[in-house]
């Protein structure tokens, strides 16, 4: 078929008409080869714009469309979908980008032009090489796979459960809970503990809608949003798989606390009665607060911000537990000195205030220090401390380390398995820090709680309410997905078969056909991301419209 | 391969059994066979019209006796050969393969390839003096052999090949047994084990390295560091007369399009060639518009693509083997340039082709920071 290219140049309001001679792109471009209009319009992306542009394709039987304007991130879409209303394929369209790319660039009216120009041009010879692309569609599956059976996850799995759509929890240790279970009371309201995720593990067990695996860890898992692979491992007994589909993953794997061992000053695993806040933890659960020789402890001392420094943030959570420590202690053994030694006290919120007052409140000493050092004294223990530049110590029987919040070991193989990133600090990445907190780069993967970073029990449920309600709006039974139309194709007769791009697939969508010895690619895992193209040693794999030849084509027009 | 524990390439044995090295090497390869630790012998044999060599896969141990271990020409990449054998998979049989240096090591990057499974192969370099340009040795065939036999005894590579004579890898260690010549004593031979599976091999034929390698080591490495000095002199030579575009134009000027350097190269891996493929093949207009950019267009065309999209496909891997120098019927220095290109690309990586089957290929190993060198200054 004989191909007739229009080429529309919008204005973009002032953006585009008052930096770049629009009149000199058209005579630049109007007698290129195939190229049938080339008109202008004040903004193509308004009502109007669209309704023209639909128009003009029909009216001059435009059969490729190339619109000079903005960004594709902003506007190729919409202009996709005036070609679908035209009747045309809208893979036979290129956006050349003269905003951002030229009128914005330059004071110099030129120069901008003079690029539009070059770039008008090799976005007509590029879509003289387009091929029409077809969408598919497949179902989508509602189901969701958390990972994490602590109170993010539980709660993640009771809010999303439901007829339609069955949860997956895996937990890695032998029971539900996570870490809440090893507490008597929260903070600040001291309730019990165990009346809130007793309860919540029971309706977890009777709900239908919700398969628990314990002991087990996810080992893989392939495709996108509404369409994942997942494997798990029983780490219980040998080389038992579970296999199944899901539409969204959650990331609920909780925190562990920073190792204060790595700190030699204080003492930790070297002298007795010197313990973590979660070992202090179960042994307040377990009804007695005692030294190592059984005895009672007369004086404790609660250090906070271990390990601050060295992880690089505030943990947020350790001050708040450190009180809660102090009403424990107070509760039980009412005339125990008790000194806590902070750096900074953080105790934000509506609550916490309150909290902190009624403990200061109980004859309690806060004392804010740097350079601690824990020593050994006949069978007491000395913390050594500078307080306003002064050196002091204190004698004392039991000291108690609130170590920093760290992120959980098996953090970076859940990562790489889900393509998500880590921060610096190895959390896991959020989408966006204020916009999207519990989204990720990864479409369907949704992070809750402290995986995300240090939280308290509140917030955590917040964020498995958020990620539930974001799994519901966008995870509808029956919905259709589009995969992928741009995806990677590997040409039979250049493969050799050296596996190169299974290794680099980010998505698991390339599998080796033993009997032809190639590599094929599942087009509906695909996602079109180009690593396999960039490590295939022979040129064999492509992306379907980024194939070698447009790029080239492009290229070699650009640099004429 | 395997890194074996302990002592690595410090000790090996000196094998002695016959009048000369080779009937020692026949000797020691068919005594392997009546173990049964190999079932065949891919090694090179002079063809029956005497006039050539061929890898020939050997079942019939008696045969052996009329195998040349190291033949005065590559007519055939050794790498190669072990590709076609075991392309498909590897098969039950266990193979030893005798082959130079640098064909080893075009096996190792085949295997990361995966154009090779080596699991059943047993890799045995032996030194090497270098090889006769094949132009050289055809002319006449029997003054060659006697020529080569000479120089090989001497070690004098005056008449071996140009990219031989700046092989600083001619006795490189990489598979899995070395055979060992250089300086070696009456009519004996060293044999080293560099894996694994070469000490399983020596174990099984009751084979105890216990001898000193240091004096084969200075010798061997007596020869590289010499080699290098001039393979680091030649290449810089050759880089200043072609390290331009206009200049690496001109060096394939006579380029006749034929294509057999990139037939002949053992680790040119692709099934089908892009330039021997449809992809090139473009409709008229294409041309008329390539001429109109520049003012003419040259057919046949892609002369220098062709050869920098191979150098970009395969420099990575190259062994400087000089199997497409000795092809080229119009005797442009091709190994030589590759050679070039190869050290810089391999550099970048810290990479030597051939190395080691561990050592991952440059484009599948992915660091956060490197290349910084030939990032855009401005950036």
């Amino acid at each position: 078929m004989e191909k007739k290219l229009g080429v529309y140049i919008c204005e973009c309001g002032p953006n585009i008409a008052e930096k770049i001679d629009i009149d000199k792109v058209i005579d630049a471009v109007s007698s290129l080869d195939d190229v049938a209009v080339v008109d202008r319009y004040k903004l193509l992306c308004s009502m109007d714009g669209k309704k023209f542009l639909e128009e003009q394709i029909k009216k001059q039987g435009i059969t490729h469309l190339v619109v000079a304007a903005c960004s594709p991130k902003q506007h190729e879409q919409t202009f996709m979908e005036v070609c679908i209303n035209a009747g045309i394929n809208p893979y036979l369209f290129q956006l050349a980008n003269i905003r951002e790319q030229c009128a914005w660039v330059t004071e110099d009216k030129d120069e901008a032009t003079k690029k539009a120009i070059i770039l008008v041009k090799a976005a007509i010879r590029r879509v003289r090489y387009h091929v029409s692309l077809e969408k598919k569609e497949i179902d989508s599956n509602p189901d969701v796979l958390v990972i994490g059976g602590g109170i993010a996850g539980i709660e993640s799995s009771l809010l999303l459960a439901s007829s339609d759509r069955m949860v997956y929890l895996v937990e890695k240790t032998s029971s539900l809970g996570g870490l809440i279970t090893s507490y008597e009371k929260t903070f600040p309201s001291m309730v019990s503990s165990s009346d809130i995720i007793k309860q919540k593990i029971q309706d977890v067990d009777k709900n239908e809608n919700i398969k628990v695996f314990t002991d087990s860890e996810v080992e893989e898992s392939l495709g996108f949003f509404g369409n994942f692979q997942v494997k798990l491992k029983k780490t219980t007994e040998e080389n038992e798989v579970v296999e199944f589909n899901v539409g969204a993953i959650v990331l609920a794997t909780g925190s562990t606390l920073f190792d204060p061992d790595r700190i030699p000053q204080y003492g930790y695993g070297k002298i007795d009665n010197v313990i973590t806040s979660l070992e202090f933890e179960k042994m307040n659960l377990s009804g007695r607060i005692s030294l190592k020789n059984n005895k009672t402890p007369k004086s404790v001392a609660i250090i906070h911000c271990v390990g601050r420094d060295e992880v690089g943030y505030c943990s947020e959570i350790c001050c708040m537990y450190s009180l809660k420590f102090v009403r424990y202690i107070k509760d039980k053994l009412p005339d125990v000195k008790v000194t806590n030694f902070y750096s900074d006290l953080c105790i934000p919120g509506k609550s916490d205030q309150k909290f902190y007052e009624e403990t200061k409140g109980k004859d309690v000493n806060f004392i804010r220090a740097n350079d601690i050092e824990i020593t050994k004294q006949g069978d007491r223990i000395n913390v050594k401390y500078k307080n306003e530049n002064n050196k002091k110590s204190l004698p004392i029987d039991m000291v108690i380390l609130s170590p920093a919040v760290e992120p959980t070991s098996d953090t970076f193989k859940l990562a790489e398995l889900t393509g998500i990133s880590q921060g610096d600090k190895g959390f896991f990445s959020e989408e966006h820090e204020k916009l999207a907190p519990i989204s990720t780069s990864t479409e369907g993967v949704y992070i809750v709680g402290c995986a995300q970073g240090p939280k308290n029990i509140s917030e955590t449920v917040v964020q498995a309410g958020a990620a539930t309600g974001k799994i519901l709006s966008s995870l509808v039974p029956g919905r259709k997905i589009e995969p992928e139309v741009k995806t990677s194709q590997i040409s039979e007769s250049f493969c050799i078969g050296c596996k190169t791009c299974i290794s680099v697939c980010s998505y698991g969508a390339i599998t080796f056909d033993e009997a032809r010895k190639i590599a094929v690619v599942n087009e509906v895992i695909c996602r079109g991301c180009g690593n396999c193209v960039g490590a295939c040693p022979s040129g064999a794999a492509n992306i379907k419209h980024f194939t070698f030849n447009q790029i080239y084509q492009e290229l070699m027009e650009a640099v004429k | 391969m395997n890194k074996p524990e302990g002592s690595l390439k410090n000790k090996g044995a000196i094998i002695s059994a016959k009048p000369s090295t080779k009937e020692s090497i026949d000797d020691f390869l068919k005594k392997a066979m009546d173990k049964g630790v190999f079932d065949a012998v891919l090694i090179p044999m002079m063809v029956p019209a005497g006039d050539s060599f061929a890898y020939v896969l050997i079942e019939d141990k008696s045969l052996l006796k009329d195998a040349i271990p190291l033949p005065p020409i590559m007519s055939v990449q050794g790498g190669h050969a072990v590709s076609s054998v075991t392309r498909l998979g590897k098969g039950s049989m266990k193979i030893a393969v005798i082959m130079r240096p640098c064909e080893i090591r075009a096996a190792i990057e085949l295997s990361k390839l995966g154009q090779t499974d080596l699991e059943n192969v047993t890799l045995i370099s032996i030194d090497c003096p270098g090889v006769l340009p094949i132009s050289d040795f055809l002319s006449d065939p029997g003054k060659g052999m006697k020529q080569f036999d000479e120089a090989a005894k001497k070690w004098d590579d005056k008449i071996m090949r140009p990219v031989c004579q700046i092989c600083d890898k001619s006795s490189m260690v990489a598979g899995d047994l070395h055979i060992g010549t250089l300086g070696a004593k009456n009519n004996t031979f060293l044999v080293i084990s560099n894996s694994q599976k070469g000490n399983g091999i020596l174990d099984e034929l009751g084979i105890v390295t216990k001898e000193s390698i240091d004096d084969w080591q200075a010798k061997v490495k007596n020869i590289a560091e010499e080699k290098h000095k001039k393979r680091k002199k030649n290449l810089k030579d050759l880089k200043t007369k072609i390290g331009s575009l206009d200049n690496l134009i001109d060096a394939f000027s006579q380029c006749i399009n034929c294509h057999n350097c990139m037939r002949v190269c053992p680790v040119c891996y692709c099934r089908l060639c892009y330039f021997d493929s449809d992809k090139v093949k473009h409709p008229s207009e294409n041309y008329l518009q390539m001429a109109e950019s520049k003012g003419s267009i040259r057919f046949l065309p892609d002369t220098i693509f062709f050869q920098m999209g191979r150098m970009m496909h395969m420099s990575l891997s190259c062994v400087s083997c000089g199997a497409c120098e000795d092809a080229c019927p119009v005797s442009i220095p091709v190994a030589q340039i590759f050679s070039m290109v190869a050290d810089e690309t391999q550099g970048l990586f810290d990479y030597v082709s051939g190395r080691s089957l561990e050592e991952p290929i440059p484009l599948v190993a992915y660091k956060e920071e490197e290349l910084h060198e030939v990032e855009d200054a401005n950036d």
